[in-house]
């Protein structure tokens, strides 16, 4: 018990003192994760309301391939892209892998289907008469298609917000394709991961309370998106 | 004259329940047509097909003499066409916000535009309304809400789809009124209904409908010849 208290109070001066190592984790976590919930929201919003307005064959097997996808254990996602990233890969010259461009990939590859899928539930459940009346009161479809997001904002943001929490919490992207390069790539997952199995569980700790407190505020923002 | 909406072997199919067949049907300029019939005749589907909405399967559509084609010429002429649906949805925002969608689309800013929709909302009797939220209006105001939304645009053509069903009382004078003056501003308006004695209040021309196929154009007084016959509009 007193290896506990004692990691927790080790761990609450790490975050409250903002120990360098402890802080550079947490910005490379939140920067790589806030930009690749941006692309993956860039691609899924209007695949998501595409998919969900649009009648055409094929639809249901899009929507069971969104399904599937939304699972993908992050390993794998981490895997197919280290296969392209890798020096024999075919972006390999890019020179990418390793890099925090190559983890900003991954989550984006990894959040887009969750995006995309939250986008098809909110638009599809949203009144048919909302694109009616904008096109009769003259809008394009493209405009008509925006004022459809509009109107169910609170749920395409939840999708957003959705996206955001998977992507701040996985670990096999991060480590697959970051490589958890201290000062650089290492990110509040990989270096709990790496710190705990060195023995520095206090740090690990200190790392894991900051992204529950992160997971929390995501969790209370994305309820307060539902209700509305 | 070129009619502003013609139809000509106009067919639309909706599943293997309904089809709508018409030969050829024109609707002048300046005019105000009832589109009578009992539920399932199609007129709601044909005041989508008049609106641009939705493309015939067979047939064409004319507008001032201009077969209607597809993309953004349909987009293009659906600028002059506005439909009012038999239930509006007012968009989130004030009244002022929706009435001014339509108008940004058109780039009608400023004090123009803001000069526009307090007319629009006078002739529907809710001056002073602009600033309500749309969403919470009774459904009395929304019907009045919408009526003023589509006119504020100042189309060529205006549909509506069963506009005063439900309508209180005390609005419905109103809100015909605002119908009867249209054609004088050289609008065709469209009206499908169930109210007999509305072809009477607004002197229009009725077209009765009946299992998707157009039964008989008439004069206001064969249809109330008619409805004395039939019993029923």
């Amino acid at each position: 018990m007193d290896f506990l208290t004692e990691s927790l109070r080790a761990a609450l001066a790490l975050i409250l003192t903002l120990d360098a190592e402890v802080v550079g984790a947490v910005w490379t976590s939140l920067y790589t994760s806030v930009a690749g919930i941006l692309l993956a929201a860039a691609v899924g919003i209007p695949v998501g309301t595409l998919i969900g307005v649009g009648r055409f064959t094929g639809r249901r097997a899009v929507l069971t391939l969104l399904n599937t996808l939304m699972a993908l254990p992050t390993v794998v996602v981490g895997l197919v892209i280290y296969g392209f990233l890798s020096r024999q890969g075919p972006l390999g010259a890019l020179g990418l892998l390793f890099t925090p461009v190559a983890m900003i990939i991954g989550q984006t590859v990894l959040s887009a289907p969750i995006v995309a899928n939250y986008t098809v539930a909110a638009v599809a459940g949203a009144d048919p008469r909302i694109m009616t009346t904008a096109l009769t009161l003259g809008a394009g479809r493209l405009r008509a298609a925006w004022q459809l997001l509009l109107e169910v904002r609170f749920g395409v943001m939840a999708a957003v917000v959705a996206g955001f929490g998977r992507v701040i919490a996985e670990v096999g992207v991060a480590m697959m394709l970051g490589g958890n390069i201290r000062g650089y790539t290492r990110t509040m997952t990989t270096a709990i991961a790496l710190e705990t199995s060195k023995g520095e569980f206090a740090f690990g700790l200190a790392l894991g309370l900051v992204l529950m407190t992160v997971a929390l505020i995501v969790n209370l923002f994305l309820n307060l998106l539902q209700q509305r | 004259m070129d009619p502003i909406l013609a139809l000509h072997n106009l067919e639309y199919r909706r599943g293997d329940q309904f089809t709508l067949n018409i030969g050829q049907l024109d609707f002048q300029p300046g005019r105000i047509y009832l589109l009578a019939g009992p539920n399932g005749a199609g007129k709601s589907t044909l005041l989508q097909l008049l609106g641009l909405l939705l493309p015939p399967d067979r047939g064409e559509i004319r507008f001032a003499g201009t077969v209607v084609q597809g993309g953004a010429h349909r987009q293009r002429l659906r600028r002059q066409v506005t439909l009012v649906e038999q239930s509006p949805f007012m968009f989130d925002g004030t009244v002022y916000d929706n009435l001014a969608f339509g108008l940004r689309l058109r780039d009608v800013r400023g004090d123009l535009q803001r000069h526009r929709i307090l007319s629009a909302l006078e002739k529907v009797g809710l001056q002073g309304f602009e600033s309500r939220q749309a969403r919470l209006l009774s459904g009395g105001e929304t019907r009045r809400v919408a009526l003023a939304r589509a006119m504020v645009l100042r189309p060529k053509v205006l549909l509506l789809d069963e506009p005063t069903a439900g309508l209180d009382r005390d609005s419905l004078p109103l809100f015909e009124s605002c119908l009867a003056a249209l054609p004088g501003e050289g609008v065709t308006v469209i009206i499908s209904t169930h109210d007999a004695d509305q072809s009477r209040r607004l002197r229009g021309e009725v077209l009765r409908l009946e299992a998707g196929r157009l039964i008989s154009p008439e004069t206001v007084e064969s249809a109330i010849t008619y409805r004395a016959v039939k019993g029923s509009f």
